[in-house]
Parts: structure tokens; C-alpha cells; sequence
């Protein structure tokens, strides 16, 4: 295979995970809900890409439908989930993914059941060879990272995300001020969804097909692992998780090829990633990049303030 | 015509099922205070050793379910005392909690993997059924059955007439209490787990002799037992009794209606996460104010 081509790919889906895991890191990291569901809201906006698609829908239409209907059903699921203790909230969501998978794998007039349905990509230029068909992806899938990267950067340095740190920390005493705890948890839970929504679209429109056997569980647990190695509540930490997990697991499918170890790498990937978000909840449970203070007005002038009296010290 | 008699069999063996598995998982979550989703690997690991005793070493089944046991619950409580007491004394969240135990059952499902590779094995032990009037049944269905009816009553014996049982409700209601009573909680949650795999081992090999073994085994029921834990209330052994029939009847109807309907009978396994969604959302405390002792 091409090298260049290789390296290409790993960008791409550094690019769409990274967005699946900066969601994650809105709904877990800042608003502190346990989404065990993500590939859910994965699944949905992959398929509805896909669908939308085959009847000719302009592929910028299909990824903003896609973001459309995760985020309802971001906030369908919000509504009487939570209210749930967080450890009942993980289980109904990874409960509704499981149930969608079902659907789309038993529903053959929906999406061609088992065997998907095929998926033509967003831009194809006549001509193109796949090298330019990568850098296409890539420019289109760093776009949309971009923006949402600039979204959750400065919603969560904003009032906004203050709040949603606040109900995190201590749900009562958010109350006690005022703060709708549903209010901001559902909008959270909204906008993670659409944003993983996107990166379905982008998902299905890059591999060009949608099978149910690419939603499965580990899909949502691969992302957990991004978010909580990178650091939760630090988006420089979510797209440094998402590169180190992608890159790790390209490097075992590699070393695939060239070692040969005592056991299957694909096994062996899967047990080092386990040992690994293990010793990082025992040893680092703030990730490799820990949670940065908000940058406020009033906090630049303490810290200014505190830096000038030490300089009249000196 | 629906042979209603079948369809009860079915549930009863259902049921039992999903009762043996979900014994372990509903008192340690009752205990520990946090969902094990290792637990479905502890069914996975307890079917592959069951394997390896009965097959690969040829020793039969009983002595098969009694190293399952054993070695299981081992391995039960070695990750609770290595990994998870560790993590939750140092203060970890619920949700750092499950997703250690996800972690935890990557490990198992990969390794197991790696040991005996992803290739569904089968017990060659061959379970001739016969016909009771209307009814198919087989000697393994029987043994199933006859295993949850034991292990209901062995189960009550040790919570209601054994200290060892009443420590583990002392301790499931009130952990500092039951410290300050002079009960040994590190002791008595320890026993849980290993209880608790044990029994997940013994799920595991009537499931694989049932059906199939792979290393997704725990995995494919572990949320229908979710559900058994959650309807029946977390911690509740007497509503998961109650709450496992329920779903294994629920399923057996359910399917029915499916084919009635015209659905496909890959939903039998969605029955169940419907079920876990409604009572998360209306009742997440389960049957459990039925059931006050437990």
C-alpha cells in the first residue's frame, strides 16, 4: 500500500475521532455525564448520511442533518435520563445503542441490514487519484473539527462553561444559584451528540459504506480512552488523546505485519489500551493535560495583581 | 398454533440463566456501590475454564462447574482487591469505576482471545433431548433449571440463617454501621465478589454448553442481566429472582409477538434492553420495595 496513503488515512481518522472525543469531552469531562453510549449518536449520523445521500442530497445538507437528528435524539434521551444517578444514566445509554444496533442490523429495507449500504463520498472529482481524494477528506474533516473545536473552546471558557463546571462539581450548590442543573445537562448532552453526529457522517462518507458491525460497543470505550488519557475538561487534551490512540492503534496493526509476537496484536492492542486506562485512573486521573482554570477578567487581574506585589517584593 | 407449555419452559430456562449470572453482579453492586461490567467477562472466563476442564482435560461437567467456580471467583476477588478497592479507596468516581471495569474486562475478553483464539468453541458433551407431551427438553435445560432452583435456596440459607450472610446485608445497608458493629466489610465484600464470579462462571458454562463459547460470550447477555440486577432492585437477591422470570418470560412472549408481528427475532435480546431502559427511567430502584428484607 502506498505510504503516503497510509499516513493519510491515519489523519483522516484522527480528524473524526477527534470529534467524537471533544463531544465526550463536553458531556464527561465538563458537564460530567457518563455518555456509554457515544457510538449511539455515532451510529445515527452515519446513517443518516448514508440515507440521505442515495437519494441525492448534497453532502453538507446530509452532515448538518446528521448533527439535526443526533441532537434530538440527544435530547429525547436527556430528558428522563437525567434525572438518573450517573451510573443508571451510563447503562440506558449504552442500553439505547445496543437497541439501535439492533435496528439497522434487523431492518433490511432501512439500510440494507447486515450487509450496509454503500456510501458515495462527499467530493469526488473526475480524475482524481486517491491521494487527492485523501486531501480532500482531510481538508474537509479538519474543517469541521475546526469548527467544533472553536465551538467547545469558547463555550467552555464562557459563562456557559462555568456553569456546566459548576453543576459537575456540586450539583446543589449550582442550584442553590439559580442554575437549571436539566437545562445546561440536556443542551451538553445536545451538543456532544450533534458534534458526534458530524463525525458519523464524515465516518461513513470516508469508508463509504455503513455496516452495523462498525457501531459496536468498543467504538464508544476507544473514545472514553481518548478523553481520559488526553486529560477530561481540557480539549488540547481530547485531540491529544484522540492522535495517541489512533496512532497506537496503527502502530499494533503495523507491527501486525512486520513482528511476530507471541500473541495477536489485534488481541494485544485491546488488553494494553485495558492495562492502560487502568494505570491512568490509578496513577494520572487527570490526564496527561490537566484541567486549565477558566480565563476570566477578574482572574487576570488576581494573578496580575499577585505577580506585581511579588516583583515589589523582590 | 403456539405451544404456550414450550414457551414457559423457555422462560423458565431463560430465567435461571439470567439469575445465575446476575446473583454476583446485583450484591456487589449493592456492595461496592458501582455497576461491574467485568462481570461479564467473569461469565466469559468461567465457560472457557469449563471448557478447558471438561474438554480439553476430559473430567466432566460437575468437577468442570466446580473449578469454574473456584477459579473464578479467585479471579473475581484479585481484581476487586488489586484493581477496583484500590481505585475507589483513592477516591475515584462512579464513572472512573465503570470504566476501570470496562477496562478490566478488555483484558479478559483480549486475553482470552489470545489464549483460544476468536473461534466459537462447542462442549461436545451431547444433550439428547425428549419429549414430555408438547414439551422439548433437554438434560442440560433440567440441570439449568434444577441449578437456579439450588442456588435460590442455597442463597437464602447463607442471607437469612448464616453470619456470614447476615454481614453481607449489614453491610450492603449501612457500611459504616455494620464497620462499627464489629463486621469485617473488607472481609465480608471480598466474599461477595468471590461468590459472585463464581457464580458468573457457573452462567457462563450453561450458557456456552447451551449455545456457543466465545470470547463475547458474557458480553452478548450482560445487559439483559443488567436488567435482571436493575428491575430487581441493585443488591436485592430475592427481586432478581422475581425480576429474572419476569424477563425471561418477557423474552419468550416477546418473541412470539415478534414473529406475530412480523419482526425480525434478532429484537429477542432488545426486549430486554427495553425493559432496563423503562426501569432505569420509571422505577430505577426495582422491585426492591416488594422485597424489604433483602
Amino acid at each position: 500500500m502506498d505510504p503516503l496513503l497510509y499516513v493519510f488515512d491515519l489523519i483522516v481518522f484522527i480528524g473524526i475521532f477527534s470529534i467524537v472525543s471533544l463531544s465526550l469531552n463536553l458531556e464527561f469531562g465538563f458537564a460530567g455525564l457518563a455518555n456509554f453510549g457515544k457510538v449511539a449518536f455515532f451510529l445515527i449520523g452515519a446513517y443518516t448520511y448514508a440515507l440521505l445521500s442515495q437519494v441525492g442530497v448534497p453532502f453538507y445538507l446530509c452532515l448538518i442533518a446528521g448533527a439535526l437528528i443526533s441532537a434530538i435524539f440527544g435530547l429525547v434521551i436527556s430528558l428522563p435520563a437525567l434525572r438518573l444517578r450517573e451510573d443508571y444514566l451510563a447503562i440506558a445509554i449504552l442500553a439505547f445503542g445496543e437497541i439501535l444496533r439492533l435496528i439497522v442490523k434487523s431492518e433490511d429495507w432501512l439500510a440494507g441490514g447486515d450487509w450496509g449500504v454503500t456510501v458515495s463520498p462527499a467530493v469526488s472529482l473526475v480524475g482524481a487519484s486517491h491521494r487527492v481524494d485523501a486531501l480532500i477528506n482531510i481538508a474537509l474533516v479538519y474543517l469541521c473539527l475546526f469548527i467544533c473545536f472553536l465551538v467547545v473552546q469558547l463555550l467552555t471558557n464562557s459563562p456557559y462553561g462555568r456553569v456546566v463546571r459548576a453543576i459537575r462539581e456540586d450539583e446543589v450548590a449550582a442550584e442553590a444559584l439559580g442554575k437549571d442543573k436539566s437545562k445546561y445537562k440536556a443542551q451538553a448532552l445536545m451538543l456532544g451528540s450533534a458534534m458526534t453526529g458530524i463525525a458519523g457522517g464524515l465516518y461513513a462518507q470516508y469508508l463509504q459504506c455503513v455496516l452495523p458491525g462498525m457501531f459496536m460497543p468498543m467504538i464508544t470505550f476507544t473514545v472514553w480512552i481518548m478523553v481520559l488519557l488526553g486529560g477530561p475538561a481540557n480539549n488540547w487534551g481530547a485531540l491529544l488523546g484522540a492522535c495517541l490512540v489512533e496512532i497506537f492503534d496503527r502502530g499494533t496493526n503495523i507491527a501486525k505485519d512486520y513482528l511476530t509476537l507471541p500473541i495477536d496484536p489485534s488481541n494485544l492492542q485491546y488488553i494494553l489500551f485495558g492495562a492502560l486506562i487502568i494505570v491512568v485512573l490509578l496513577y494520572r486521573p487527570q490526564g496527561l493535560l490537566k484541567e486549565t482554570q477558566v480565563r476570566t477578567k477578574a482572574m487576570e487581574m488576581v494573578r496580575r495583581g499577585r505577580s506585581a506585589v511579588r516583583n515589589k517584593g523582590s | 398454533m403456539i405451544n404456550w407449555a414450550q414457551v414457559f419452559f423457555n422462560s423458565a430456562i431463560t430465567g435461571s440463566l439470567y439469575l445465575i449470572g446476575a446473583v454476583g453482579l446485583t450484591l456487589t453492586y449493592g456492595l461496592s456501590r458501582f455497576p461491574n461490567f467485568a462481570h461479564a467477562e467473569f461469565i466469559t472466563l468461567g465457560a472457557y475454564i469449563g471448557y478447558l476442564v471438561a474438554e480439553q482435560l476430559g473430567l466432566g461437567l460437575p468437577s468442570a462447574l466446580v473449578v469454574a467456580f473456584s477459579v473464578t471467583g479467585i479471579v473475581g476477588v484479585l481484581c476487586y482487591c488489586g484493581i477496583l478497592q484500590p481505585l475507589a479507596r483513592g477516591g475515584a468516581s462512579i464513572i472512573h469505576l465503570m470504566v476501570a471495569s470496562i477496562a478490566l474486562g478488555f483484558i479478559f475478553r483480549h486475553s482470552i482471545g489470545a489464549l483460544w483464539t476468536w473461534k466459537p468453541l462447542y462442549f461436545t458433551a451431547a444433550w439428547s433431548a425428549f419429549d414430555i407431551g408438547p414439551l422439548r427438553i433437554s438434560g442440560l435445560w433440567v440441570g439449568l433449571i434444577f441449578a437456579a432452583l439450588v442456588l435460590s435456596l442455597a442463597m437464602h440459607f447463607l442471607l437469612m440463617n448464616t453470619k456470614i450472610g447476615k454481614a453481607i446485608r449489614a453491610s450492603a445497608s449501612n457500611p459504616e454501621l455494620a464497620l462499627a458493629s464489629g463486621i469485617n466489610v473488607d472481609r465480608v465484600v471480598w466474599i461477595t465478589w468471590f461468590i459472585g464470579a463464581g457464580l458468573a462462571a457457573v452462567a457462563g458454562i450453561f450458557r456456552g454448553a447451551d449455545t456457543q463459547i466465545w470470547p463475547m460470550t458474557g458480553w452478548d447477555i450482560i445487559l439483559p442481566i443488567f436488567a435482571v440486577a436493575i428491575l430487581g432492585g441493585i443488591g436485592n437477591f430475592y427481586g432478581s429472582i422475581v425480576a429474572a422470570f419476569i424477563i425471561g418470560l418477557a423474552e419468550n412472549i416477546g418473541v412470539v409477538g415478534l414473529i406475530a408481528l412480523g419482526f425480525s427475532t434478532t429484537y429477542r435480546i432488545g426486549i430486554a434492553f427495553l425493559i432496563l431502559i423503562i426501569t432505569l427511567i420509571v422505577r430505577p430502584q426495582g422491585l426492591a420495595m416488594l422485597f424489604r428484607r433483602a
